[in-house]
């Protein structure tokens, strides 16, 4: 089960109102690449996993997943609060704003709504590491894309931190593969699926 | 269900600095290599971890230098940084369950930040809702949430 600690996992203390900003780092809430999916696809997928490090890393990475998705959300909230008239009629803003005003709502920042279509949880432990390692790659990705676009250091200082996240848990799931190979056919690891024959 | 053991590939190579790590000398084809992460490397004190966003300089790569220095002083700041260490250990001991030095700086970090937890509670009121009854009153409701804004010189 799940306890709520009433914390962040690293502070989000954003100055400066800008709901312009805000739609750009919305992505990281309901986008492809965003922490919303990330929490889902390691969460879905450990069910499936073989041996109890798998299992662990993919309950640890994914519940700390869902910390970055608490912290994007306040990002996103805090970026948004005590709107003026003319914040809501914002260039670029404005069409978020009329479906879900001042709400945060997972939605890619090219205005596609959240859908499990952007992960996998294939069952095949090997295909889900490899797309685990994919998925760390394209979220470090976005955090560098945010970098370059927005110049609110109060935002880039958490972006910062959670890009940084992104090449540690990389770095653990290439590990973890190499942990599921060891315990495999070395002349073939992909003789069977370790998740159903083993 | 059979445990995995420690990776060979886990142990130290001569030669090798903080950001490198150990591959097999000969690897099957058609699988993906990380570098397994070396025993005992160099780590940062908590505080840093935290603003860094990992405890391992090895593993701390910044998108065109661009890397936080501002320290975090706050009373949460400091809970959030034993948390954050612990974390931190934890995922690597998830690939590294051998490391008998990271477990007991891991046990370490845990034991601080429960220690921490207490005294923060204590003066800022519950992290949890078990926690949430104080002097006859339901303390778990009182602000701030943790995503509120909080102006400058507030607790956060």
């Amino acid at each position: 089960m799940f306890i709520y600690d009433k914390k962040l996992q690293y502070p989000v203390k954003i100055a400066n109102t800008n709901p312009q900003l805000a739609t750009i780092i919305i992505t990281q809430y309901g986008g492809p690449d965003g922490e919303l999916g990330a929490s889902l696809r390691y969460l879905s997928q450990r069910f499936a996993m073989p041996f109890p490090e798998l299992k662990g890393l993919l309950t640890d990475i994914g519940t700390e997943e869902l910390g970055h998705l608490e912290m994007i959300g306040a990002i996103v909230h805090q970026l948004t609060r005590n709107l003026t008239e003319e914040q809501m009629r914002a260039e670029g803003f404005s069409t978020y704003f009329v479906d879900h005003t001042a709400g945060v709502y997972p939605v890619a920042a090219s205005g596609a709504p959240w859908t499990a279509a952007s992960m996998q949880s294939t069952g095949d432990p090997i295909a889900d590491l490899s797309e685990d390692m994919a998925a760390e790659q394209k979220a470090r990705k976005t955090y560098d894309n945010i970098l370059r676009l927005s110049d609110d250091p109060d935002v880039n200082d958490v972006i910062k931190f959670l890009r940084e996240r992104e090449i540690v848990h990389f770095q653990r799931f290439g590990e973890a593969m190499q942990l599921l190979r060891e315990k495999l056919d070395q002349k073939n690891v992909y003789f069977m699926n370790p998740a159903l024959d083993l | 269900m059979n445990e995995l053991t420690q990776s060979q590939a886990s142990v130290n190579p001569i030669g090798c600095g903080d950001n490198t790590g150990c591959l097999p000398s000969c690897a099957p084809l058609a699988n993906p290599y990380v570098p397994f992460q070396r025993e005992n490397a160099k780590k940062y004190e908590a505080p840093n971890a935290l603003i860094r966003g990992t405890l391992f300089p090895g593993l701390d790569l910044p998108f065109m230098g661009l890397v936080n220095r501002q320290e975090i002083h706050t009373p949460l700041g400091e809970l959030m940084a034993l948390n954050f260490a612990m974390q931190e250990l934890g995922l690597y001991l998830d690939t590294h369950q051998n490391d008998t030095e990271a477990l007991t700086l891991f046990q370490q970090y845990s034991d601080l930040y429960q220690e921490g937890r207490k005294t923060y509670e204590a003066q800022y009121g519950p992290l949890q809702q078990m926690d949430g009854a104080v002097d006859g009153r339901y303390a778990w409701l009182q602000d701030p949430w943790p995503w509120d804004y909080v102006e400058a010189g507030g607790e956060d």
